[in-house]
């Protein structure tokens, strides 16, 4: 079952908070991702998928996976280990035959034309091996070689940006530095869609750093990303949306443009019985919380409020409500995975007291 | 179809395996050759004429042996040379796909614009071209051996054979002479042409063998495990067929039968330089012509190969472990 986030408690959002990035152009400068958001054209579909499952022997590693992914766009994939990531990836380049339903690649099906899918990507794979027996100069060499969009200069440069010895042999590098090496070779193609799983693994800060710019850098060039890691904080820095898989389906999807517009407010009340406002609807939801500290007073209760919207129009209500001890964070992609890890897609559903 | 850089990359990856193979069956079918030369015939007669009773484990008549020819065609079912083919097309063979998957290079090979068919064709072109380099290494070591060995020959006096009682009177009373000559005076290398082939197609036969399990599997070394139990399972099969009359029926169904390499020495011998090449007349003793054992092989590794191309083409890769 696939949940959009917004067309399921507010399918006017979206469209409001791009409107607004556009007509403000002071807020479209202080944020180059709202920026970076209108730029993508949502005429032309890079990667959908249609009921995509692949089934082995006794389990299911993707069920009737539905997804688009925009041209232009980051596209992030989160889940914890087996939830299909991989598999979703494998099959989208050909890898695997799929159980049922398909995919279009580039307007190409993976699975009759994987020759001409593998033409307008540039994968890297999460656990990315190269051939042991050559140099890191002739593995960039090779690899620029094989490919239409290869470029030997371009990929040295890259890989000399990620200060990586080219003259070791692969046999001898460390895991960072294979993957260094293998960042290199898939960063240089200049291919209308880069396949990137978990491209920061086993990297240092820095290089992590100079790897999301690279991404954001495709991103500029108009050229499609779909992005899977482990790591919330670059998917929050990088994507403009993201898919959450769990157990193999497709749990959640998310765009971060909304995301950034939820809040979570946490304080206790006394006496006071806190209710969403009757006309908020799905955007404000009220929690009753259970634990309490040691320090609350016997009659008085927590409430953990999740807003969606602008947080201004909020704000007199908030103050109506007289909490004490109140805070106010900016709901992050943690408390949504979080949510989707422990089963609970609805977690902006709650008790309206 | 086949692939330049995928070619390129394949000879740098058996580059190794392939001079280590070719120098050592280059030098040992030298050597061989010279070691022939250091056995007068006649000893070597009395010494075979002593295993008689185990003739029919042979590949030929013992009577063909006592031949330079044939002593140096034994080569071909030398120990050693079976045993560097085998492995230049196992381990080749076995490579392909399991080989890849293991290391976990497949991956990122099979990420850039090439085809799975011409993956394996071009793998296919770089292990059979090395086949092809590893044998005629072989003819190349017994050509260099026919052509710097010399051997010594013992003249026997003339005689006189006396008609009905077959006994033979010497003319003079002079004593057997030795005398000395190249060993190409005896032999032409070109005789040794159909035993190049036939392994040349065995050596196909185990590169199309492997190549199959390769392609049906993710482990190299349960690749490498299959192919030697097939061969082992082969040899015995041929080993049993030969020994017992009851089990003879085994040689029909083992790839041994087709390998003759001596056999086609021996038919050099009595038919000339085109006698193995014939698909019309039967093999004295056997029931196909010459040409149709070689072929044989030669069909079946090109089956298994086809059986490789159609099950990798349809098979998931799994991810590297």
């Amino acid at each position: 079952m696939k949940y959009s986030f917004f067309s399921l408690h507010d399918p006017n959002f979206a469209e409001r908070g791009e409107a607004t990035a556009h007509e403000d152009g002071i807020a479209a400068e202080e944020n180059p991702k709202a920026d970076l958001n209108s730029e993508i054209s949502k005429d032309y579909m890079v990667v959908t998928t249609h009921n995509l499952t692949k089934r082995y022997a006794g389990f299911s590693a993707l069920s009737d996976c539905c997804l688009n992914v925009a041209e232009g766009e980051i596209f992030g994939l989160l889940g914890p280990n087996g939830a299909g990531k991989t598999t979703l990836i494998r099959s989208l380049l050909g890898y695997l035959t799929p159980t049922s339903g398909g995919s279009t690649v580039c307007g190409f099906d993976p699975q009759l034309e994987g020759v001409s899918v593998r033409k307008q990507v540039a994968y890297l794979p999460g656990d990315a091996r190269l051939p042991r027996h050559m140099r890191g100069s002739s593995v960039l060499r090779f690899f620029s070689e094989m490919h239409p969009f290869g470029d030997l200069e371009r990929s040295r440069m890259i890989a000399d940006q990620l200060e990586l010895n080219q003259k070791r042999h692969v046999a001898f590098m460390s895991t960072g530095m294979r993957q260094k090496l293998a960042l290199a070779v898939v960063l240089s193609l200049k291919t209308p869609l880069l396949i990137l799983d978990e491209p920061t693994a086993n990297l240092d800060p820095t290089i992590r750093a100079i790897v999301l710019d690279f991404v954001l850098e495709a991103k500029r060039a108009g050229r499609t990303v779909i992005f899977s890691s482990h790591v919330l904080s670059e998917i929050e820095q990088t994507c403009d949306r993201v898919a959450f898989l769990r157990q193999g389906q497709l749990a959640l999807e998310l765009s971060m443009g909304d995301l950034h517009q939820r809040h979570r407010v946490w304080g206790s009340a006394l006496d006071n019985d806190v209710s969403a406002p009757e006309n908020a609807g799905e955007r404000v939801v009220v929690h009753r919380e259970t634990t309490m500290s040691k320090s609350d007073a016997e009659n008085s209760t927590s409430y953990r409020i999740d807003l969606a919207g602008d947080l201004a129009d909020w704000l007199p209500w908030l103050q109506g409500l007289s909490l004490e001890q109140m805070r106010i964070e900016p709901l992050g992609l943690r408390a949504v995975y979080d949510s989707v890890h422990f089963g609970n897609e609805n977690w902006m559903e709650g008790t309206k007291e | 179809m086949i692939h330049r850089i995928l070619v390129r990359k394949y000879i740098g990856q058996s580059l190794l395996l392939f001079l280590a193979c070719g120098t050592t069956l280059f030098a040992f079918a030298w050597v061989r050759v010279w070691v022939v030369s250091l056995l007068d015939m006649g000893q070597f007669q009395t010494i075979l004429e002593q295993f008689r009773e185990f003739e029919k484990f042979a590949p030929i008549d013992f009577d063909a042996l006592f031949t330079y020819p044939g002593r140096v065609g034994m080569t071909f079912d030398e120990p050693i040379v079976i045993f560097c083919t085998v492995i230049w097309c196992i381990s080749r063979g076995s490579d392909v796909v399991s080989g890849e998957l293991g290391r976990g290079t497949l991956e990122m090979t099979l990420a850039q614009p090439i085809s799975r068919s011409s993956l394996l064709l071009s793998h296919a072109t770089v292990s059979i071209a090395g086949l092809i380099g590893i044998c005629l290494l072989v003819w190349g070591g017994v050509s260099v051996g026919v052509h710097f060995t010399s051997i010594t020959e013992t003249v026997e006096p003339a005689t006189f054979r006396i008609p009905w009682v077959n006994i033979d009177i010497p003319i003079t009373e002079t004593s057997p002479s030795k005398r000395s000559l190249p060993l190409s005076d005896r032999v032409d290398v070109r005789t040794y042409a159909a035993s190049t082939f036939h392994l040349f197609c065995f050596g196909v036969f185990l590169l199309g063998l492997a190549s199959f399990f390769s392609s049906i599997d993710r482990y190299r070394w349960r690749t490498v495990g299959a192919v030697v139990s097939v061969y082992v399972l082969q040899l015995v099969m041929f080993g049993l067929g030969k020994a017992a009359e009851s089990l003879q029926w085994l040689l029909s169904f083992t790839f041994f039968s087709c390998y003759k390499p001596q056999k086609m020495t021996s038919l050099v011998g009595e038919g000339g330089f085109a006698a193995p090449w014939g698909l019309s007349v039967p093999v004295p003793d056997c029931s196909l012509p010459p040409l149709a054992y070689p072929l044989i092989l030669l069909g079946l590794g090109l089956l298994f190969y086809g059986l490789a191309w159609f099950c990798f083409r349809r098979r998931d890769l799994p991810a590297p472990l």
